[in-house]
């Protein structure tokens, strides 16, 4: 893969923040916090466009000046975001699936330890999560 | 006529457990011990319920476990040990955990679980972490299904990976051989 992750964000179905974390030196924090934010807007449009709900994979959500996002909803309404920097590389969306599709599988983990609450609104603090989320992005 | 203990135990699994899913054992079991640290304030009345609901099993086990085993009494301790390793354990989780650390008197020996069925995607939280014995079912298991076939032992987790520790280990320690006692009341 010759792209890099920026950033992995996950979203609650309350459209609260669960887990924000930023990979690259390039950028503020702060700054993906706000791409999360605005890609609540653009997932929810898409959704409510559609007349039924197709795909969990939802492709590019919109490109920035060298950033571009991507967006998976999961049948519980968790929103998964991947912002990637733009290389001069087609990206496939074979590759953003197989991401997504581990981090899928991670969040499946995190949900099935009894000890996890997913209906609460705090963010997701998990060593294992963590661990998966670093494997991923590098 | 008995065969070796592990052919015996694999043949079991095979032929006359029935199976349910993975998860969904895993599951309960987690949501038991939740629901647990939520009725109890502290860690050590959470490990003592959860070995009095092993002890309870245990009782009843022995019963399944000798009837599909039809296992005959073991001649020494370290028999126990390995029916209880190579058959019990693989007839009712599908694991086969290694006798270790005897004693010198053949009166202790330790149970390494590779891999524990009951805590899979488990992390405990951050307070629980010191205090917790997340499978300590097991123990209560043991001890109810032994005292049935009348031996007293003590069990108690001795390390466990969801601890940090690099293994997970139980310590058996036998107390004594029970006698049939006459029940108290009668002359």
């Amino acid at each position: 893969m010759n792209f890099s992750v920026n950033c992995i964000a996950i979203i609650g179905k309350l459209n609260n923040p669960l887990y924000i974390k930023n990979f690259s030196q390039s950028h503020q924090d702060l700054k993906y916090h706000y791409i999360a934010h605005t890609s609540i807007d653009i997932i929810e449009e898409r959704i409510s466009a559609a007349a039924k709900h197709t795909d969990q994979y939802l492709g590019l959500l919109y490109a920035m000046e060298d950033l571009a996002v991507f967006g998976y909803i999961t049948n519980t309404r968790i929103k998964f975001i991947l912002v990637i920097s733009l290389a001069d590389v087609i990206i496939k969306d074979q590759d953003m699936k197989n991401l997504f599709r581990r981090i899928h599988n991670a969040y499946v983990n995190l949900v099935s330890n009894p000890f996890y609450d997913p209906d609460s609104k705090k963010p997701i603090v998990s060593t294992r999560f963590e661990q998966a989320m670093r494997e991923i992005a590098t | 006529m008995l065969r070796q203990p592990r052919q015996t135990g694999d043949e079991i699994w095979k032929t006359k457990v029935d199976k349910i899913s993975a998860e969904l054992f895993t599951l309960t079991y987690g949501s038991v011990v939740a629901q647990l640290m939520k009725d109890h304030e502290n860690y050590i009345e959470v490990n003592k319920h959860l070995e009095k609901m092993g002890y309870n099993i245990g009782v009843r086990l022995i019963e399944d476990f000798l009837a599909k085993s039809g296992t005959t009494k073991c001649g020494d301790f370290r028999e126990t040990a390995d029916t209880i390793a190579k058959i019990g354990f693989k007839i009712f989780l599908g694991i086969s955990p290694t006798v270790t650390n005897w004693s010198a008197d053949s009166k202790e020996f330790s149970l390494v679980l590779e891999d524990n069925p009951l805590s899979d995607f488990v992390e405990l939280p951050e307070d629980a972490v010191t205090e917790l014995w997340y499978s300590n079912v097991l123990c209560g298991v043991l001890r109810g299904a032994l005292e049935m076939v009348h031996m007293q032992v003590e069990v108690a987790f001795v390390s466990d990976i969801l601890r940090g520790d690099d293994l997970t280990e139980m310590r058996v320690k036998l107390v004594k051989y029970l006698e049939e006692e006459v029940p108290a009341g009668e002359d």
